[in-house]
């Protein structure tokens, strides 16, 4: 999966942005705000980690945090991107 | 978290932190309209504001600024904003910073050429001003009796474009008598009627008459009566505010608006202003304090608006008054009104008073109804 195009990340005041920008807004006229760990997943779909698996690697080199906890954080956050609609599925992109 | 408790965690965390969230760019002072009560617009085609306004590259270059300072809300407002020929190169780049764009406009100079361009990239909303429901209170209010029917014209290409799209209306003598033709208006398009009920004098102190056009006190608190009876069967009684929401309300209150502070609201805490000429101000109707964004960069005229604010001396007499929470004084219109920031103002007192008569009265009559 990856990020779609037309979302920015932007941290102000301490809190964790995702805004829409250009034609974006078309379909997602809002903003998102992500915790501290989940803009640190949300860099890592940018920098190109591809599926939970990769996330939950990434979280637990990142945090001290077991991998139970990651799995679970990770989760929630896909779940709150994909209902979303921040992100094309591998399914999306054609290559399931 | 829901839009509400965002809205108000970053408002809380920003006025804190005196970041500039909310900024407000009036590109041009050049109208198309020359609305009688309007506090500062200039004639389209007056080659004098032209020369004085900023660039596009200038405009964009200031915004980009003020992004990276963590302004995340922008108002894009004049004058009438598609009054500039480089409007589309402005707000196209400003569509791509991150940032939460809405503009206000009169509507009349929208073409489906511009609709189609703005639908393709929307603005969060836009928000159309409505100044009658009639060619004849466009000609009387407006000087532009054609206005009318335009304006409507544009609101109808945009909505359907699918912008997010609110009316408002500034409610004056010359169409009070329409307000409700403005609501339906609206009502049949889907929209709620925002309403601008306080009309300030110029900000700049050129003099008007503005007890001939604007609402006496006695007709201002009857259409807050009939606007706020009407927005309250809105209202979702529904859903309960939550904890989390609660508290950040009430550190709302003890961080933004303390005792020695004259403003009550987010001026000089994280909202700005930049006028057509360049200056930065507290608000849309105050011309002082000012700041220079465009010589001296964002940061340095940021700071030196905060600070300038903090210095602005509170309204004894008003602070000391028993009619202030119904009041809606400010220092902006005090010195409006008055020419002082330490003046009372005769018409917001007078307004004040009426709240209070009226209150009174309206629990006179539930207390008889009751028994």
């Amino acid at each position: 999966m990856r990020v779609r195009d037309g979302f920015m990340l932007r941290e102000i005041a301490g809190s964790w942005i995702v805004v829409p920008i250009g034609e974006r807004v078309v379909e997602f006229n809002g903003l998102i705000c992500l915790s501290e760990s989940g803009a640190f997943l949300w860099k890592s779909l940018e920098s190109g980690v591809e599926n939970e698996e990769g996330l939950v690697k990434a979280l637990t080199m990142e945090y001290d945090v077991d991998e139970e906890t990651a799995v679970s954080d990770t989760r929630e956050f896909l779940a709150t991107i994909i209902k979303s609609g921040l992100v094309e599925t591998e399914y999306e992109m054609g290559t399931a | 978290m829901k839009w509400g408790q965002l809205s108000a965690l970053l408002g809380m965390k920003s006025m804190k932190q005196h970041i500039p969230l909310i900024g407000e760019f009036e590109l041009t002072g050049r109208c198309n309209l020359g609305c009688k009560m309007c506090y500062m617009s200039h004639k389209i085609d007056d080659s004098k504001v032209l020369y004085k306004e900023p660039s596009a590259k200038e405009w964009i270059e200031l915004a980009r600024e003020a992004r990276d300072m963590g302004m995340l809300f922008i108002l894009l407002t004049g004058g009438e904003v598609f009054a500039r020929s480089d409007f589309r190169e402005i707000y196209t780049e400003i569509s791509m910073m991150g940032l939460t764009t809405t503009i206000y406009s009169n509507g009349t100079l929208i073409t489906p050429q511009i609709a189609s361009w703005l639908g393709s990239r929307p603005p969060s909303q836009i928000e159309i001003t409505l100044y009658g429901a009639s060619q004849e209170s466009y000609e009387k209010i407006c000087g532009n009796g054609d206005g009318f029917h335009r304006a409507l014209r544009g609101i109808d290409l945009l909505l359907d474009q699918g912008v997010n799209l609110q009316i408002r209306t500034t409610v004056v003598k010359d169409n009070i008598h329409e307000f409700e033709k403005m609501k339906e208006i609206a009502g049949i398009r889907g929209i709620k009627l925002g309403v601008v009920n306080y009309v300030s004098p110029r900000r700049d102190h050129l003099g008007k008459n503005y007890d001939e056009m604007r609402l006496s006190p006695k007709e201002l608190v009857d259409l807050e009566e009939i606007h706020s009876a009407a927005q309250a069967h809105q209202v979702n009684l529904s859903e309960p505010l939550s904890e989390d929401s609660l508290n950040i309300h009430k550190e709302l209150l003890e961080i933004g608006f303390q005792e020695d502070d004259p403003f009550p609201c987010s001026c000089g805490k994280n909202t700005f202003w930049v006028t057509w000429d360049g200056r930065m101000v507290p608000c849309s109707i105050m011309n002082k304090p000012e700041a220079y964004p465009f010589e001296e960069g964002f940061l340095s005229a940021w700071e030196s608006l905060i600070r300038q604010c903090s210095q602005i001396p509170k309204c004894k007499e008003c602070s000391a008054c028993d009619l202030k929470e119904y009041c809606m004084t400010c220092p902006a219109r005090l010195m409006n009104e008055t020419g002082s920031y330490e003046v009372p103002a005769s018409y917001l007192c007078q307004c004040a008073k009426e709240r209070k008569e009226r209150e009174g009265k309206n629990y006179e009559n539930l207390h008889k109804t009751n028994n």
